[in-house]
């Protein structure tokens, strides 16, 4: 293993960590989702072609074992399995509020379906392009479009329903 | 044209139709409120969705994962020695944003006006009444390092954001009203007579006990920006000694209950010279 490849993977691992939390739905399953690709990532980095996008390379690795699992009915999915971040019993209620709004959002993005969830975190969240997106989903660029809005679709309606759509015009309108 | 569909206006949104299709789409626009109205909620929800993921990339990083980066097995990461640094606010969407951080160099000498000025007191106070960290580490052998590879880690990550110098970045942004939020026993140490500006102090978390790392940016390119991270120890004193880690050179000593670590791309000399003159300033040695 060269020093540069395990510098490029360490230095991923923030990322791949938010998509793993967007596909899995919780902290633990989604760490052991990028520890699978790191380990799987050590052992094909012959593969890795230079030049190439290093972390296309390794969201797709993510994917790929995220399909598997599914597949394999290894991960189950469970609602509300969302676990509370680590806050400190001294956090500011406000700072506590806005949080748990975050966590609505992410709840709601738990809520839909898999491939949905995938052209999210890929576009919406990471900003891959939708061609990007669908190399590493492995499937038609109008796929990943169609799955996209969707998903979007789908998240308006659920944050809307459950009053946690942010309004830049409430703002607005509590100033006045 | 038909009416854009939610397909058509979430690609619209992403920036993925052709030109004269987004002529076509904004010209709806111009007609229709409640096409505006539903690309107003189409794009929030995306901020939404986007702010809401934002803060996994401030979290921790465990210790398995960097072991697995690395190709260690898990138990070769040292028990007390693994760093765990947390980001602050508005540093999430940075690591996908590269290449960036030489633009942001022009701005220290900027802000340098600003500035006032660090030391960290000898005596007790909010570090060193927190408990040891793991600033223990760095006289172990290569395998107890992982706490060194994190530090120029996170510092690279820090210096690779394009938002590096915004003030949103920092828990403790640059200005000494934002300043006095800084724990009493510390002070920000004057740098300006190396071209480095103090940009602001981030909160850091190191198994679990608080840290800061303090940023500087130079116009200075044969400088470049540099970061002090401070975190408490109950371990004996060591001298500064040099190391290469990450593709940064690091400085790092203990003194009195505090652990130092000076983070930086400066060749040896600078990074010598800088340290002494902290060392100095923080009676820190």
């Amino acid at each position: 293993m060269t020093e540069a490849f395990s510098d490029q993977l360490v230095a991923s691992l923030p990322r791949l960590r938010r998509f793993a939390r967007g596909l899995a739905g919780n902290a633990s399953q989604a760490d052991d989702l990028v520890q699978a690709a790191c380990e799987r990532a050590l052992t094909r980095q012959h593969q890795f072609q230079e030049g190439t996008r290093f972390d296309s390379w390794m969201f797709r690795i993510v994917q790929t074992i995220w399909i598997d699992q599914i597949r394999s009915h290894a991960v189950r999915k469970e609602d509300g399995e969302i676990e509370d971040e680590r806050y400190g019993s001294d956090e500011p209620v406000r700072r506590a509020e806005a949080r748990l709004a975050l966590e609505e959002v992410r709840r709601a993005a738990a809520r839909l379906p898999a491939e949905q969830r995938e052209a999210l975190m890929l576009v919406t969240v990471d900003g891959f392009s939708y061609k990007e997106a669908a190399e590493i989903a492995h499937v038609p660029v109008g796929t990943i479009m169609s799955r996209l809005a969707r998903a979007r679709v789908a998240l308006v309606a659920q944050l809307e329903a459950g009053g946690g759509l942010r309004r830049s015009g409430d703002d607005a309108a509590a100033q006045r | 044209m038909q009416r854009p569909s939610d397909e058509l206006l979430v690609a619209y949104l992403d920036g993925e139709v052709e030109e004269t299709v987004a002529l076509e789409v904004e010209s709806w626009l111009e007609r229709d409120p409640e096409l505006r109205n539903r690309l107003q909620v189409l794009t929030e929800s995306a901020t939404q969705i986007r702010d809401a993921f934002e803060e996994i990339l401030r979290e921790p990083v465990p210790d398995r994962l960097m072991a697995a980066a690395r190709g260690r097995p898990p138990s070769a990461e040292p028990a007390t020695g693994a760093a765990i640094l947390s980001f602050s606010a508005k540093l999430a969407g940075i690591t996908a944003r590269k290449g960036m951080a030489n633009r942001r160099w022009g701005l220290g000498l900027a802000a340098a006006a600003s500035l006032s000025f660090l030391v960290i007191g000898a005596g007790g106070g909010y570090l060193a009444g927190t408990g040891d960290v793991s600033i223990d580490g760095v006289q172990r052998t290569s395998t107890a390092t992982s706490w060194l590879d994190n530090i120029a880690g996170y510092h690279n990550l820090l210096i690779s954001s394009a938002n590096g110098a915004e003030t949103a970045v920092f828990d403790v942004p640059a200005g000494s009203e934002s300043e006095k939020k800084l724990p009493t026993d510390i002070r920000v140490p004057d740098l300006k007579p190396w071209g480095l500006a103090f940009q602001g102090a981030r909160k850091l978390v190191v198994e679990g006990k608080p840290a800061f790392q303090f940023f500087y940016m130079t116009d200075n390119k044969s400088l470049g920006p540099i970061t002090i991270t401070v975190t408490n120890t109950t371990r004996q004193d060591i001298s500064p000694t040099f190391d290469k880690r990450e593709g940064v050179n690091l400085l790092y000593w203990r003194h009195q209950g505090h652990g130092y670590a000076l983070v930086g791309s400066a060749d040896k000399g600078w990074m010598w010279g800088i340290a002494n003159d902290i060392e100095f300033q923080l009676k820190a040695i």
